[in-house]
């Protein structure tokens, strides 16, 4: 059976090539962070049919409780799941090599010329916008849970020990996620005895 | 300006907060904020809110460009590279590690419990970050206006986040913030 899957998957072996070119794609049409997900999930699920909608799934929630920046997670995954570790590197290659590049050198030119009072105002007009941009990502992504009034707590504490008390994030983090797990632990425990 | 070690305490602190990063880099942000701004006063906080706007202005891996852009101020191109190995090689290990864990536990009860603790948490520490940097960029009403009207228009519709950037860029450049 596992002599099957695997001569079969030598055999549709997807090339290396692929898995850099379209985690290229995904890495530079998810302009912003936020659409990276919605790309990475059309280009691997629904074009090339690596992987299927579920598991793409596990992919997104096993990176959502990983720390790392999620959407190289998805490269890492689809990467290993399609070719193991060489084909973890031609995707992460793929998604950082050229877009690092690219944005690096933009990014210095725009460095350059950032005392310019013009700049300052068009970087300041985008920084307010992205701050709005990331909130309103981290409201989304809390939605599903708000039908829990611990997980709206322990969202509202985590924001407000950062925001407000100025905690390190090790500190939040560590004291807030084994209480926070073990409210989920009682709550799913009685939802079963029920 | 910089002493010698400081190429190193800023690589060594991304690999450990990268490490760190449940969520995504956004969550340890104002950490970094901390770290690079107020502890150790490599740059200042208006040169923190210009990459950060515009790393996410760029395509492509912002926040590994933001940490990049960090590095190089503190020490050139070899700051830069270092940077950013530092802020996606410790992670890439751990979900190269974790995914192959994924599937032995896949039915695992704790798994959902978990991931049930986890992630309002982890959305807490995003609307943080989120609030850190709109405290660095709203410098009038108007552009606080401009980050309230960009998150409403994230949460009620799917436009392309590009478009709002380039509005944002545009009412700046006109002064208008």
């Amino acid at each position: 059976m596992t002599e099957m899957a695997q001569r079969q998957e030598l055999e549709q072996a997807v090339p290396l090539a692929a898995l850099f070119t379209a985690f290229l794609a995904v890495s530079l049409y998810g302009v912003g962070g936020g659409g990276g997900i919605v790309w990475a999930r059309r280009i691997a699920v629904e074009n090339r049919r690596w992987i299927s909608d579920g598991e793409f799934a596990d992919i997104v929630s096993l990176c959502q409780f990983m720390p790392g920046p999620n959407i190289v997670g998805i490269a890492v995954c689809v990467g290993a799941k399609m070719r193991g570790t060489i084909g973890t590197i031609a995707a992460v290659s793929g998604f950082l090599v050229i877009p690092w590049a690219i944005g690096f050198s933009v990014g210095l030119l725009f460095l350059q010329y950032a005392h310019l009072p013009v700049l300052r105002h068009i970087l300041g007009g985008i920084a307010a916008t992205a701050a709005g941009l990331l909130i309103a990502t981290g409201i989304r992504l809390l939605l599903p849970h708000r039908r829990r009034p611990a997980a709206l707590l322990f969202a509202v504490l985590a924001f407000g020990l950062i925001t407000f008390a100025k905690l390190p994030l090790l500190v939040v983090l560590f004291s807030l996620v084994p209480l926070s797990v073990a409210v989920a632990g009682i709550e799913s425990t009685r939802a079963r005895a029920r | 300006m910089t002493d010698p070690s400081a190429p190193l305490a800023l690589t060594a602190h991304l690999a450990l907060v990268s490490s760190i990063s449940f969520g995504g880099f956004p969550t340890v942000l104002p950490d970094v904020r901390n770290f690079v701004v107020g502890i150790h006063g490599w740059m200042t906080d208006q040169d923190f809110a210009n990459i950060f706007a515009m790393a996410q202005s760029i395509p492509g891996p912002n926040m590994i460009l933001m940490m990049s852009f960090v590095g190089w101020k503190v020490w050139g191109f070899p700051g830069a590279v270092a940077s950013a190995f530092a802020t996606f090689g410790p992670p890439c290990t751990i979900y190269f590690a974790s995914y192959r864990l994924w599937d032995r536990f896949r039915d695992a009860p704790w798994q959902q419990i978990v991931r049930l603790g986890l992630v309002p948490v982890v959305m807490g520490l995003v609307i943080a970050s989120g609030t850190v940097m709109a405290r660095a960029a709203d410098t009038s009403w108007r552009a606080v206006a401009v980050t309230i009207v960009a998150g409403a228009i994230t949460l009620a519709t799917r436009f392309s986040p590009m478009w709002m950037l380039l509005v944002g860029a545009a009412l700046g450049g006109l002064g208008l913030l």
